[in-house]
């Protein structure tokens, strides 16, 4: 999941199940005490407007926020993260050498406009996805040696539509009658389960798309191909809402859809808002014109110190994790003792404590809380000053050789915040004198992907889906400069997590998993830094089943097809 | 006294709307209008030019992500195709030329399949609605405060509107607009018990306007008031004035007629590019407000490098203040009629 | 002409005038004879040495150094702690940052001024005075200027020469002149057509001796009025360009970024935002008495 332009952005929370109920309940009572339908209304902040409404163009949490509420894709999460659960797809069987998917679809899944969901939109909707002259941001993990014959996706020429259709009908996909949908692999993935939970995954109906465009348009034709989604009458999804309004820059209005295979929600309204400032935010809330909001860093303490709204937060774990950057590339830093002396030296609790006003926990491994994987055992990372002096010594770095460095900060307030702090760390308990870099976040992608950085964070990762895979392939050497900005050398990480990732077996693969973590901590490949923590505010009269992980930007937003409001 | 009596014409002291109209004035002055308005073709040529490569110079490219994981290379090169950027610079330049020419300022890379015309046009209602009330109450008030405060010069009239001015130029827009939400919505709201308060950021409600009216307001007015202390100042002291003033006339009149107009120039030169920036959008008070102008987008598409949405705010942002500094050069001929144009 | 005889007479009023007692001499006592303009110079150099004592006081200990943060005292209110003025979102003294602020923020808002007034002055009296060609070549250019894209520009800035203090006050003075350029540009276009100065042209007086002793004395009012507002404006967007990377990177406090920062806090802590503005307002005042006192000191109608 691509982390937002707000830290706030990075929502992926985790940790069980949680029942945001009115009248002190804390699971939906047989009388639901539903407010009338006119009040059936939810206000929700997602800060930022959706670059488009097409499900496979999105990339960005607050954008999935509104893809996966009006189209659904095969499988979702279950809320405990343990497994998959059905959604789109009633079931599925996978062969035994992990190579076919047979997807069994909902027999009742209807379009919003009443027609029935066919397999055949399955296919369409993917290859709409991997059609290279679209050039979806998130197509990655389904021709990354996934799906059977997609792997040459960088390799088709754009500009010839034969081309195009002789790669998308060499896929791996069929739809052998109207209810079954079949994927074929191109090698053995565990995670394929969890690959098709993604948002970008979705059916579309060509004949929608089509008749928007004004006709049969050639497969390299990119603009004709998303005319569809600029405008609400003719973004028809299979999910449990489909989109009434769109008034650009302000918000986006979604309605029940009442063919909803799963029954029509009870919201008659959902209004995703794009309020960028978190201060407005927050008086909108106030004002009572938003029912769920984010709280501002500097206002958390606000609202715990106040009556009211204290007994309207809500604070849970995000399926996040933060770390440092060393560019690992420049002496000093191709030394572990210099980055493990560095990641020795912060002290992780009061960062999260008091800087972030405990929506923050300080991690010093890789894999966040709440999901497989998650392990605190090894603490070579964690805070001893002492410790970290004497390694910079055993390293025979001088003071004067670091303090020529810089800590590349993106000029958004939280990382600004953050850095501050990180850099008095260093500058206090190493000795050390080292500035900061504050510029243009386009600017600091720019410059860390040409590897003209010295240090860099915090940069983080928020899951996709609840699985190693999706965080160990990070730090493998072919993806240096895609997240891995340092390009650490990792002895034997690549083979490690490549076996892994095919493996079958889901205890070997645990075991394999956490020996590759081992190896980025005691290697201090990065230094992890902390697990951040969604502080939200909740109208006491929104009635939200939280699913942690499903929620991938306010509260309950992939429940809402179950939310209500109830009587106040 | 021959001051007055001698002046080569009464301009200065008679309204000048009819002698500026002239019809010898008014042929002369529409040959200036037409030339001015040509000469917009190459400053919006060279503002496309310097635009563009400025732009492809800034570090950072349109399919960089602000965090995460980067898009991977055969997406990028995708990307490059369907957007023509695979194309060398001065061959997307021409073709950028050859479509504004025809007024097809292209596709965001921002936002799919969106066309810059619809998304300036969506955005410049709201900006330019904001812009014009702001403006609505700018040149009143501004020029009021400050002929009051020369007026009354070393006075407490002239010392609270210093203190207007100094404190409205202190406190940034975007703290003047976060302390009266404070105070105007969510105190007000509590006080009330939600009976009433103005909206702390809902486009469309009817009160939304008024904070951000305000807000957008404020230092302008402060600015204005003060160019008009000073520049009235000025022509109190002028001989002429002081002569009027003799000759009994009454206060009010002396200081409409004379006093006024002569100290217009300054406060007129400074409005016109202050109406251009005014109703092109301020992103400050677009982002505490939440309203969904193109000051904003504006900024939005510098910082996601959306060079289509830049070129296109940019080369909107030119005409409008040509057209504004061209307004003001006029007005310098109503205001006072020997102003030469050339 | 006979109808201009008394602009003349004025004209050579003044040239005597001149002769009689020093210009600046002149001035200078009248200067000082304006009280607020007193005040206000007092301030100024009041806020000056505090800029140049700052590192001082912090390095004996008399203030509390302004990058020292006490996490478990964030967001401090005033007097909490042992903060006098309170804390920031990292627990710094506000005071000690307002001190230490003073350094970048005072010479920025100065020094730009000091760049943008030769520029603007130089530009607007060429247009207004020759006008023709000169006149609407200069004025094009100023319609360009004002529509280019001063924040792209910036970033392109940066990425060339880094970020340095030079560079703050270069980008924010190349973006600035335009405004007083034209101002200039429209005094000279009004009062060149007045009598007075066509009485001293036609007494042949040199384009330069017009332009610095006629043309300016009398379009100073407005001149110094948008000056003094360019002070604040230029320590905001001091801030501004920060956030990009031009300039004055953080810890190093300058009130434009406090400023900023105290937006974020405006409900947790509201006056880590007043503070800084009301240096900045202090400031503002002090300069706009020294302006008008200025102003006054150098009118020429003022000086019998």
């Amino acid at each position: 999941m691509h982390l937002g332009t707000r830290i706030r952005a990075l929502a992926l929370a985790s940790a069980g199940l949680f029942v945001v109920a009115a009248c002190g309940g804390t699971t939906a009572a047989p009388s639901l005490n539903l407010a009338p339908a006119a009040q059936q209304i939810l206000r929700v902040n997602t800060g930022v407007e959706p670059n488009s409404f097409d499900p496979t163009q999105q990339s960005y949490t607050y954008e999935a926020a509104v893809g996966r509420n009006t189209f659904q894709s095969l499988l979702q999460p279950k809320a405990d993260l343990s497994d998959v659960q059905p959604a789109a797809a009633k079931s599925y069987d996978v062969s035994s050498d992990g190579l076919t998917y047979t997807f069994h679809l909902q027999p009742n899944a209807k379009w919003s406009d009443g027609k029935p969901v066919t397999a055949s939109d399955w296919v369409y909707g993917y290859q709409h996805l991997l059609n290279p002259a679209l050039a979806a941001p998130y197509v990655d993990p389904f021709f990354d040696t996934t799906i059977a014959g997609a792997a040459n996706y960088g390799n088709v020429d754009v500009s010839s539509a034969s081309a195009i259709d002789s790669y998308l009908s060499g896929l791996g996909l069929s739809a052998p009658d109207a209810n079954t949908f079949v994927i074929k692999l191109a090698h053995p993935a565990a995670y394929f389960k969890w690959v098709v939970t993604l948002w970008v995954a979705i059916p579309l109906r060509k004949d929608v798309v089509e008749s928007a465009a004004g006709g049969t348009f050639a497969s390299t034709d990119t603009t004709k191909a998303e005319v569809w989604a600029n405008n609400a009458s003719t973004i028809i999804g299979n999910g449990a809402f489909k989109i009434s309004e769109i008034v650009s820059k302000d918000h986006v209005t979604m309605v029940p859809n009442t063919y909803y295979w799963g029954g029509a929600p009870k919201l008659q309204q959902v209004i995703y808002y794009y309020i960028s400032d978190g201060n407005t935010e927050f008086s909108k809330y106030q004002t009572g014109a938003l029912d769920i909001a984010n709280v501002p860093l500097a206002d958390v303490t606000v609202v715990q110190g106040d009556a009211t709204l204290s007994k309207q937060a809500y604070l849970y774990p995000e399926l996040t994790a933060f770390w440092m950057t060393f560019n690992t590339q420049k002496a000093p830093f191709d030394n572990p003792k210099v980055r493990l002396a560095f990641a020795k030296s912060i002290d992780r609790n009061a960062l999260a404590t008091d800087v972030e006003h405990g929506t923050a926990k300080g991690l010093a491994s890789f894999i966040p809380n709440g999901m497989a994987g998650y392990d605190t055992s090894d603490t070579t990372q964690s805070f001893d000053p002492t410790a970290a002096k004497a390694l910079l010594a055993s390293a025979g770095v001088t003071a004067s050789t670091l303090n020529q460095f810089k800590l590349l900060t993106r000029n958004t307030t939280g990382s600004k915040t953050i850095n501050q702090y990180i850099v008095n760390q260093w500058n206090t308990n190493l000795g050390l004198n080292i500035q900061l870099d504050v510029i243009d976040s386009k600017t600091v992608t720019s410059r860390i992907r040409k590897g003209d950085f010295d240090i860099y964070g915090p940069d983080g990762w928020g899951a996709d889906y609840p699985d190693q895979q999706d965080w160990a392939d990070i730090f493998v050497s072919g993806s240096c400069h895609s997240l891995n900005w340092g390009c650490p050398t990792l002895a034997g990480y690549d083979a490690l997590v490549q076996k892994a990732d095919t493996e079958l077996n889901q205890t070997q693969r645990n075991a394999d998993y956490l020996t590759a973590q081992k190896e980025l901590i005691d290697q201090a490949a990065v230094a992890f830094m902390y697990q951040p923590y969604e502080y939200d505010l909740v109208a006491p009269y929104v009635h939200i089943t939280h699913t942690a992980f499903d929620d991938q930007y306010a509260p309950g937003d992939q429940n809402y097809a179950t939310a209500y409001i109830t009587a106040h | 006294m021959a001051v007055i009596a001698g002046r080569p014409n009464r301009g200065a002291l008679l309204p000048s709307r009819l002698s500026a109209l002239s019809s010898s004035r008014a042929g002369s002055l529409t040959i200036f209008i037409v030339r001015r308005i040509l000469w917009m073709i190459p400053i919006v040529f060279f503002v496309i030019l310097i635009t563009f490569f400025l732009m492809h110079l800034a570090p950072g490219s349109p399919w960089d992500r602000s965090g995460g994981r980067e898009l991977s290379a055969v997406v990028r090169h995708n990307l490059d195709i369907k957007y023509g950027l695979n194309q060398p610079e001065y061959q997307q330049f021409e073709l950028y030329l050859w479509n504004v020419a025809h007024f097809d300022f292209g596709l965001s890379y921002q936002y799919e399949g969106k066309t810059v015309t619809t998304l300036i046009g969506e955005g410049i209602p709201y900006t330019a609605t904001l812009g014009v009330l702001a403006f609505v109450i700018i040149v009143p008030l501004g020029i009021a405060m400050g002929v009051l405060a020369a007026l009354r010069q070393n006075t407490r009239t002239d010392y609270i509107t210093m203190g207007f001015a100094t404190a409205a130029a202190s406190f940034p827009n975007f703290v003047v607009g976060a302390l009266m939400v404070v105070v105007f919505s969510v105190e007000m709201a509590k006080w009330t018990q939600h009976a009433f308060f103005l909206p702390a950021a809902d486009f469309g409600v009817d009160d939304h306007l008024i904070m951000p009216v305000i807000t957008l307001a404020l230092l302008p007015i402060a600015y204005t008031a003060r160019l008009t202390r000073a520049s009235t100042l000025d022509t109190i002291r002028q001989d002429y004035i002081r002569t009027a003033w003799a000759k009994g006339l009454s206060e009010r009149l002396v200081v409409v007629k004379h006093v006024l107009k002569n100290s217009l120039i300054p406060v007129v030169t400074t409005l016109g590019p202050t109406f251009a920036f005014l109703v092109t959008g301020s992103v400050i008070v677009e982002t505490v407000f939440n309203i969904p102008g193109i000051g904003r987008a504006f900024v939005v598409a510098v910082t996601s490098r959306d060079y289509p949405m830049i070129l296109g705010t940019t080369v909107l942002f030119s005409v409008v203040i040509a057209v504004a500094n061209l307004v003001v050069d006029v007005l310098y001929v109503f205001i006072d009629p020997r102003v030469r144009l050339t | 002409m006979a109808l201009a005889a008394p602009a003349v007479q004025q004209a050579v009023d003044w040239e005597v005038a001149e002769q009689q007692i020093g210009l600046w001499q002149d001035a200078w006592s009248r200067f000082r004879r304006n009280r607020l303009a007193l005040a206000g110079a007092v301030v100024v150099v009041f806020l000056v040495l505090v800029a140049f004592l700052s590192p001082v006081l912090v390095h004996f200990g008399i203030i509390i150094d302004p990058i020292n943060q006490e996490v478990t005292h964030i967001e401090a209110g005033p007097g909490q702690f042992g903060h006098l003025l309170g804390t920031d979102e990292l627990g710094r003294d506000t005071l000690s940052r307002l001190m230490y602020g003073s350094r970048i923020s005072l010479s920025v808002g100065i020094l730009v001024q000091g760049i943008i007034l030769p520029i603007g002055l130089a530009i607007g009296l060429a247009a207004g005075y020759f006008g023709g060609r000169i006149d609407n070549l200069l004025m094009r250019i100023t319609d360009i200027w004002y529509a280019f894209p001063d924040l792209i520009f910036v970033l392109v800035l940066v990425s060339v020469f880094g970020p340095s203090l030079l560079s703050i006050f270069g980008a924010i003075a190349l973006v600035n002149w335009v405004n007083l350029a034209r101002l200039v540009r429209g005094q000279v276009l009004a009062i060149k057509e007045k009598e007075y100065i066509e009485a001293a042209r036609s007494s042949g007086s040199p384009p330069i001796k017009l332009i610095l002793k006629h043309l300016l004395p009398n379009a100073l009012g407005p001149i110094i009025v948008t000056v003094v507002f360019g002070i604040p404006q230029a320590i905001f967007l001091e801030a501004a360009l920060s956030f990009l990377g031009v300039g004055i990177q953080p810890p190093t406090p300058t009130w434009g970024q406090m400023v900023f920062d105290g937006y974020e806090a405006i409900y947790a802590n509201p006056t880590s935002v007043v503070f800084p503005a009301l240096a900045i307002g202090f400031t503002l005042l002090a300069f706009s008495f020294i302006g008008d006192g200025l102003r006054d000191a150098l009118d020429p109608r003022m000086r019998r």
